[in-house]
């Protein structure tokens, strides 16, 4: 009764932009975690195997350090792991998995699936039908020979791949590395662990994508799972389990801001979020000196709270209320700039008018504070 | 705000109370001499607001040596339709009361509420300074300090913008100029005077470019990382095809084919290069026993052509010969024309001497009688010329007397006439009897006698008659007459003549037989012009000539007349023709001679020659060895032809091989060999190279390190990107904040302006003084001068100082603020015409503010139109 867990799209060697350099080191980190992860849930789940479908490594060249420390994290699990090579880790002539190979740094138990073909994992009546990348990008189906892949009576064939299925993933018309979407009916296989799509996704009763195990991109597409495979015996229908293995929660709002409730709404929700979230804020429309000065300590409170949080004011105008400008006390002309500030700010999108608006309420309102105290 | 009642105790040199009463509402002039407490009065009207009343810092106030003093000032004033009174004591007793209206303040209330009226401030401790004294101390003036306008009015600043906020309509702010100066240090943190970014800003700008680069340089390696990765595949991959199909092999088994080929062609060339010697030697010998044949048959050849030459010389000779007497007669018949046309010539020659001879005998024979004739005319001539000298000679008489004689007859003939009409006629008539006696001379007959003189008639018978004849020039007429008849007598005597008519005729006779004479004359010179005896001579010479004519004529032959004798010309003509025919002839006849000698020689030799080969010819050696040669010479072509042939087929056989193919082949099959093996040795050189790279940069971690490479850029362009955006919005702030404030600052410059110029016109008509931002006069110009208030001189200074001091007093009323204008001793340093448009500015000022004017010279200001209070009278009145 084979059992094995299937994973894809680590991207490791992966560094984050947009964030601050202690944020974008917590989410390096939090990848080889997932590694880990994925090995105590294999050993968990008592897995045969654990099938990586492409894309290991983010890129060719990734440091000596991230090689070593991937096959590293791999050593909670003992059993077989398969890795195929993707878009990101093709099986060029010079490759990771070469260098890898040279710097000893492949455990015995890792298969390195280079040339395409079936591996068997004969204790585990595994056939593990592979169809690695050994060119950077591919405009042919390469899992069209596992027609012709012979495997062993009894032996649960397992197809390995990575790229687009066509015509069932949005946004990749004319995408490379194409895969035909019956494959598994075609090629008669149990089942067919797919790579390249990093959320989780079913194509059909034996297709999936198991989607990347930590989440890396904004885009909300269920990433952060593994998938449990069970096969019960040769023609079965797998049971597949989705198992979560993400540390971090990436979310990514636009709002606007029209009247003062909804930027009440705003904070509220963002006080529901975890604190493992990563947030990107992007404010629109309008909002008043007091009410700007809410918004400023509420970001200030949850960019201590959580992992790591963004926001983007430049689309989100200043508008003072009479009552702000009657509490800043900005009388005579320094009332007139504030007037023209606004004015310059709505007629023509002006961020400078913005900005200095902002800062004008800043230094009013600090004067306001040191003429109370 | 007007003063109107002072009142001072225990102040000074004041110990008792002194009261300045009934102050006007305009200018008041108050006076006293040094001393007198004039600029103690002063001092207490400042005291009175400036001081706190509790200060330990107004000594001064203190009577001189009183420590017991309490310095006290009351004063009255109204502002605002409103009576106020303050009453401020000093240092024993300390206190200050207000009383406005209804209302009272007192201590600090009081002083903060006459700070706020009049715009001043306290000072923390101590005496009050300059600095505290906010708008009166540029209103009220000390003794001295009238010119220094300018800190006057730094130190008014805050308390005359808030005062004339209402003016400009509450557009001044609170505070604005600190939030300015906020702005601009925050804003040069970021930015230089200019707007260029500095600090952090600056650094970031940098920092930025430098990742950028960084990021360029490892995007570049990745790109040459990929494609090194790439060629090793490539490699690879025919590196491995290679090895498999080892096309050098098949290269190499071609080459040697080729070589095989190429060998068996060598030889058959090798034995058609023998072959072709041996045709060529064949040839060669062919050519010389051909050559031997037709030297042989060549003999009998010539043989035939010197009998040919023989034949021709004889033949040429016996020509030759055949000729010769034709040109011999042709000489001689040459020679006999030359001889008659010679005879000829000599006989035309000699005929016409004779022609010529006969021509000069005639000629001399006509010459000889010509001259004969001339000899006979000239001699006719001589005689007729001797014939008309005679008769000249005997007719010789002078024409010139003549003449005169001739004058004289007619003189006397018209004299005569002349006697005869004025004489007296008595004329006669006498009987044939009867006679009478005229002056002794018997009258008979008839007559009639002119009488010129006095006469006597004697009638016989009768008596004598005495006649006169009358007139008185009578008697000079008988003179006259008698004086021109003795001359006429006279005359013909010289000439030898008896008559006029005679000595007429005789000249006349003279005059013909000249004139016979010079024609004959003529006529003999034209026959003799040398002379008869020349003529002579000629007559004998040419009859000698003559005579020698003859005889040549004689000498010279006669010539045949039955001859036709040619002319001369002629026969010169036919001479010289038959003398060129002669020479030609000769000519042709040498060179007949010598043509036939050579054609001799040349018959000879051709004979010897011929000779010789006719012996040649016959001889037997010659004979055979002809034969012998024509049977080599057949053999010999045989064998070449079975030689042509069989080089023929070999060189079919060669060509057909195509050597320079096969050579070629070969080349190509070597080269190939060698660089497919090369090509697949680079290939592993190569392979191993790109190996040993791409394991050194992959040990790199290229695009791991590029990753955070971007993410460090990607850092440090959202920090530059605030402070960017920052900057903008400082600079904007800032440059909006002074655009405002500048604005504010025109509004008020305006007024003062208007103000100002109102009294500089009184001053200095045409000139102009500019009031600048910080409100204060900069800028004065007169006419062509330029320049700044503080260039002036001293008195000009006090003069703008105070017209600017009312131009503000004028701004403050205007904005609804209490003016009061106090003047210590002022404009000491003006000229009396300055001071006399001064007094005008001050009277038109006072109309609208009061003005306290102390001076110790009244009698400068006598002239103000207002009353003079003297501090000394009211000192006086008040004791």
């Amino acid at each position: 009764m084979p059992k094995f867990l299937h994973t894809a799209d680590w991207q490791m060697g992966r560094a984050f932009t947009r964030f601050e350099t202690e944020d974008g080191a917590a989410l390096v980190e939090a990848r080889f975690e997932a590694i880990e992860t994925l090995a105590r849930l294999a050993n968990e789940h008592h897995c045969d195997a654990v099938l990586v479908a492409g894309d290991v490594f983010d890129a060719q060249t990734v440091s000596d350090r991230t090689i070593r420390r991937v096959f590293n994290a791999t050593k909670g699990f003992v059993g077989p792991w398969v890795m195929l090579p993707g878009n990101h880790d093709a099986a060029l002539a010079e490759s990771v998995w070469t260098r890898a190979q040279r710097l000893g740094a492949v455990p015995e138990n890792v298969h390195l699936a280079l040339q395409p073909g079936v591996i068997s994992l004969e204790p585990e009546r595994l056939s593990v039908l592979c169809a690695p990348l050994t060119q950077r990008h591919t405009y042919g189906d390469l899992t069209a020979p596992f027609n012709g892949y012979e495997t062993p009576e009894g032996s649960i064939r397992i197809g390995l791949a990575h790229g687009s299925v066509q015509g069932l993933l949005p946004d990749e018309i004319d995408s490379t590395n194409p895969i035909a979407p019956n494959r598994a009916e075609a090629s008669r296989l149990d089942y067919l662990a797919l790579g390249d799509w990093h959320g989780t996704k079913q194509i059909d009763e034996r297709t999936w994508y198991s989607g990347t195990p930590e989440p890396e991109r904004f885009r909300n597409n269920e990433a952060g799972n593994a998938l449990i495979v069970d096969v019960s015996e040769p023609g079965a229908t797998p049971t597949v389990t989705q198992l979560p293995t993400g540390r971090y929660q990436w979310h990514q709002w636009r709002e606007t801001l029209a009247v003062q409730s909804d930027l009440e709404q705003l904070l509220e929700r963002l006080n529901t979020l975890p604190e493992s979230a990563v947030v990107d804020l992007r404010l629109e429309g309008s909002v008043t000196l007091a009410g700007e000065e809410t918004l400023l300590k509420a970001l200030s409170v949850a960019e201590a709270r959580f992992r790591s949080l963004r926001c983007e004011r430049s689309g989100l105008q200043l508008a003072p209320t009479d009552e702000d400008i009657a509490a800043l006390k900005a009388d005579g002309y320094v009332g007139e700039v504030v007037e023209s500030l606004r004015d310059r700010q709505e007629d023509a999108q002006d961020d400078s008018a913005r900005d200095a608006l902002a800062i004008l309420a800043g230094l009013l309102r600090e004067r306001e504070q040191e003429a109370g105290q | 705000m007007k003063l109107q009642r002072m009142r001072i105790e225990q102040l000074r040199q004041f110990r008792k109370p002194f009261v300045l009463d009934n102050l006007q509402p305009g200018l008041n002039l108050i006076h006293g001499p040094n001393e007198s407490g004039k600029s103690t009065l002063v001092r207490a009207i400042r005291a009175a607001f400036f001081e706190r009343y509790r200060s330990t810092a107004v000594d001064d106030l203190r009577p001189w040596g009183d420590s017991a003093a309490a310095p006290t000032i009351e004063l009255d004033f109204e502002h605002d339709n409103r009576a106020w009174r303050l009453t401020k004591s000093f240092l024993q007793r300390k206190r200050c009361d207000l009383v406005v209206g209804t209302e009272s303040y007192s201590e600090d209330d009081a002083e903060e509420k006459l700070a706020e009226l009049l715009g001043y401030q306290y000072p923390k401790r101590g005496a009050s300074k300059a600095e505290h004294w906010g708008i009166p101390g540029l209103l009220w003036v000390e003794q001295g300090t009238g010119q220094d306008i300018e800190q006057a009015i730094e130190h008014a600043g805050d308390h005359l913008k808030s005062a004339l906020n209402s003016m400009v309509g509450e557009v001044a702010s609170s505070g604005g100029d600190d939030l300015i100066e906020t702005v601009r240090s925050q804003r040069d943190i970021l930015l230089t005077g200019t707007g260029k970014p500095r600090g952090d800003y600056l650094k970031l700008e940098k920092d930025r470019a430098q990742h950028q680069l960084e990021i360029e340089e490892l995007k570049e390696r990745v790109h040459k990382y990929q494609e090194q990765v790439d060629r090793l595949g490539k490699l690879t991959q025919d590196y491995e095809q290679a090895e498999a199909e080892r096309p050098w092999e098949d290269a190499q088994r071609h080459l040697e084919e080729a070589r095989a080929r190429y060998q068996k062609v060598e030889r058959l060339e090798q034995e058609q290069n023998q072959e072709k010697a041996t045709f060529a030697q064949q040839q060669q010998n062919h050519r010389l026993l051909q050559q031997n044949k037709e030297h042989l048959e060549g003999l009998s050849r010539q043989l035939e052509s010197r009998k040919a030459e023989l034949d021709r010389a004889e033949h040429d000779l016996s020509v030759a010969q055949a000729q010769t007497p034709a040109v011999t007669g042709r000489l001689a018949e040459a020679r006999t024309a030359y001889e008659q046309a010679e005879k000829q010539r000599k006989l035309s020659g000699l005929l016409q001497t004779r022609e010529r001879l006969e021509q000069d005998l005639r000629r001399l024979e006509q010459q000889q009688q010509v001259i004969s004739q001339n000899l006979a005319k000239a001699r006719e001539y001589q005689r007729q010329l001797e014939q008309a000298r005679q008769q000249a000679r005997e007719n010789r008489i002078d024409s010139e007397l003549v003449k005169k004689l001739r004058a004289t007859g007619s003189q006397l003939n018209e004299e005569t006439i002349r006697s005869q009409t004025i004489a007296t006629r008595l004329s006669w008539k006498l009987d044939a009897d009867a006679s009478l006696t005229l002056n002794n001379e018997p009258l008979v007959g008839q007559g009639e006698q002119q009488l010129l003189e006095e006469s006597t008639l004697v009638i016989p018978g009768v008596g004598t008659l005495g006649i006169t004849p009358g007139g008185e020039e009578l008697a000079s007429t008988r003179r006259k007459l008698k004086a021109l008849e003795e001359n006429l007598e006279e005359q013909l005597k010289t000439l030898g003549v008896e008559s006029v008519k005679r000595a007429e005729d005789r000249l006349s006779a003279f005059e013909s037989a000249e004139s016979v004479v010079k024609h004959a004359e003529d006529l003999f010179k034209t026959v003799a012009p040398a002379g008869l005896e020349q003529l002579v001579f000629e007559q004998s010479e040419a009859e000698s000539e003559l005579e020698k004519a003859r005889k040549q004529l004689e000498s010279t032959p006669k010539p045949d007349s039955n001859e036709t004798v040619p002319t001369l010309e002629e026969a010169e003509a036919a001479f010289n023709q038959a003398s060129a025919a002669l020479d030609k002839a000769e000519s042709d006849e040498r060179a007949h001679q010598s043509r036939l000698s050579a054609l001799k020689q040349a018959r000879d030799n051709a004979k010897t020659e011929w000779q010789r080969l006719a012996d040649e010819e016959k001889s037997p050696e010659r004979q055979q060895q002809l034969r012998q040669i024509t049977t080599d010479l057949a053999n010999l072509e045989k064998q070449q032809a079975e030689l042509e042939a069989s080089l023929e087929r070999r060189e079919r056989e060669i060509r057909d091989a195509r050597p320079e193919f096969l050579r070629q082949d070969i080349e190509r099959y070597q080269n190939a060999v060698n660089q497919l093996r090369q090509t697949q040795e680079n290939r592993g050189r190569e392979l191993r190279d790109i190996k040993v790279r791409l394991e050194a940069w992959g040990a790199e971690g290229l695009e791991e390190q590029l990753n955070e490479k971007e993410a460090e850029f990607d850092q440090c362009n959202r920090r530059y990107e605030e402070l960017h955006r920052r900057a903008q919005a400082l600079d904007l702030l800032l440059h909006l904040l002074t655009e405002k404030r500048q604005a504010l600052t025109r509004r008020l410059q305006a007024p003062l302006q208007k103000n100002l110029n109102h009294y500089l016109s009184v001053l200095f008509p045409e000139a102009s003084l500019e009031v600048d931002e910080q409100l204060r006069p900069g800028t004065f110009s007169r006419g062509t001068e330029l320049g700044l208030i503080t260039e002036l001189s001293f008195g000009a200074r006090e003069q703008m100082g105070l017209i600017s001091r009312l131009a503000y007093a004028d701004l403050l009323r205007e904005a609804g603020r209490p003016t009061l204008v106090i003047l210590d001793d002022t404009l000491v340093h003006t000229d009396s015409d300055r001071l006399e448009d001064m007094k005008r500015i001050l009277f038109d000022a006072a109309s609208r503010h009061q003005i306290l004017l102390f001076t110790c010279h009244p009698e400068k200001w006598q002239d103000l139109g207002v009353p003079p209070v003297d501090i000394q009278a009211s000192k006086e009145l008040g004791t």
